[in-house]
């Protein structure tokens, strides 16, 4: 050894006197650092606003009509103290899975369906309950249910999943937001189209491809990134229903 | 093909690499290489992802062992010299990824609102 005087610092055994001072100064900075770095990088993200699973609301059962967009929405005809009649609410699965192939064969169909809010201010949903007890069949006649059109759009925003918007992740932006969107999107969980500004005194819309099929996988690349699109736009309750044309998206310079 | 497509066809090269290695060096080329390997087989599986992901790493110490080319002492001599440079080099890195991601984001297009281009029906 070249220098029997330098301190060495050996795990088990006490720390020499000179390095004390280094090793303290060392974890104060470290833990710093790292404090410092964590509230730098989470000041660059949105604030998000209050939104989640309403446990707190316990189950909810309501009836109404299933209509699919393709995705499968409940215009609610009976409804209780927190989900009135005229209301139109999305419908999801657990996870990243939507409920498309438990709700093919019911359109237009009177079904009973039971599960968990998510609210994000006045967007909603309910992911359902497993098996039949999340959705069923009823027997009655289900009331013709009318759609307003309301012309064509040309709209700026983003494309999200409705899942994630309404409170199950809080989405951020960037790669991270744009892949678990799209993870979800390939789930069939219904995809929403968030609004720079309000339309028709809404800030998101329910989105599909043209002439009622599912989200064009040309809109895929666009998931999460700010764009402008035109389309077909139309109200079904109180829920706005836009048929996106690909062939106008554009992502936005800003 | 866009960059997605691209990288997974990466991958799926790589991988695919990397399996014909671990099968070549896992069958025949680490018995000639470890004395100590010789009749043990139930460690080789748990060795192949690693081989699927260095596998350059490990066709390069194969070819410098089989050769005898390799200086087994300088490994327990590191360049310590150069550490500081790298010690540097990870953190100045690190922040200048995070301001680059952060520098190119898109910003909320507030301004730009939605516009009705056609009445209903026409």
């Amino acid at each position: 050894m070249s220098n029997d005087d330098k301190p060495f610092f050996v795990g088990y055994l006490d720390v020499p006197g000179p390095l004390r001072r280094f090793l303290l100064l060392a974890c104060v900075a470290v833990i710093g650092i790292f404090v410092a770095t964590g509230f730098l990088i989470g000041s660059t993200q949105d604030e998000p606003p209050a939104s989640g699973f309403r446990f707190d609301y316990g189950r909810q059962t309501v009836t109404g009509v299933i209509e699919l967009t393709p995705y499968p929405l409940l215009r609610v005809t009976q409804g209780n103290d927190l989900i009135k009649p005229g209301k139109t609410l999305m419908l999801t699965g657990q996870g990243k899975f939507g409920v498309d192939a438990r709700a093919m064969g019911l359109e237009g169909q009177l079904a009973e369906v039971s599960g968990i809010i998510l609210q994000r201010g006045t967007i909603d949903m309910m992911q359902l309950a497993g098996g039949r007890r999340g959705l069923k069949m009823i027997e009655g006649d289900a009331p013709a249910m009318e759609t307003e059109p309301l012309g064509r759009w040309k709209v700026a925003g983003e494309i999200c999943d409705g899942k994630c918007l309404n409170g199950a992740m809080r989405p951020g932006r960037g790669l991270a937001h744009k892949a678990c969107a799209a993870l979800c999107l390939v789930g069939d969980v219904p995809p929403v189209f968030v609004s720079t500004q309000l339309i028709e005194g809404s800030d998101f819309m329910l989105i599909t491809g043209p002439d009622g099929t599912r989200l064009p996988k040309a809109a895929y690349d666009y998931i999460g990134q700010f764009i402008t699109a035109e389309g077909d736009l139309e109200r079904r309750g109180d829920m706005l229903i836009f048929k996106i044309d690909t062939d106008t998206l554009e992502v936005t310079d800003e | 093909m866009d960059q997605a497509e691209l990288i997974l066809l990466f991958a799926k090269i790589w991988g695919g690499v990397g399996a014909l290695v671990a099968l070549a060096f896992l069958s025949f080329g680490i018995d000639r290489l470890d004395e100590d390997a010789k009749g043990a087989y139930v460690f080789r599986p748990l060795i192949v992802p690693g081989i699927l992901l260095i596998w350059p790493l490990v066709l390069w110490r194969w070819y410098i062992l089989a050769d005898g080319k390799d200086e087994w002492a300088k490994r327990y001599k590191p360049k310590r010299n150069s550490h500081n440079l790298f010690a540097l080099i990870m953190p100045v890195l690190i922040i200048g990824i995070i301001a680059a991601g952060l520098s190119v984001r898109q910003t909320w297009p507030v301004n730009l609102a939605p516009v009705q281009l056609t009445e209903p029906g026409q």
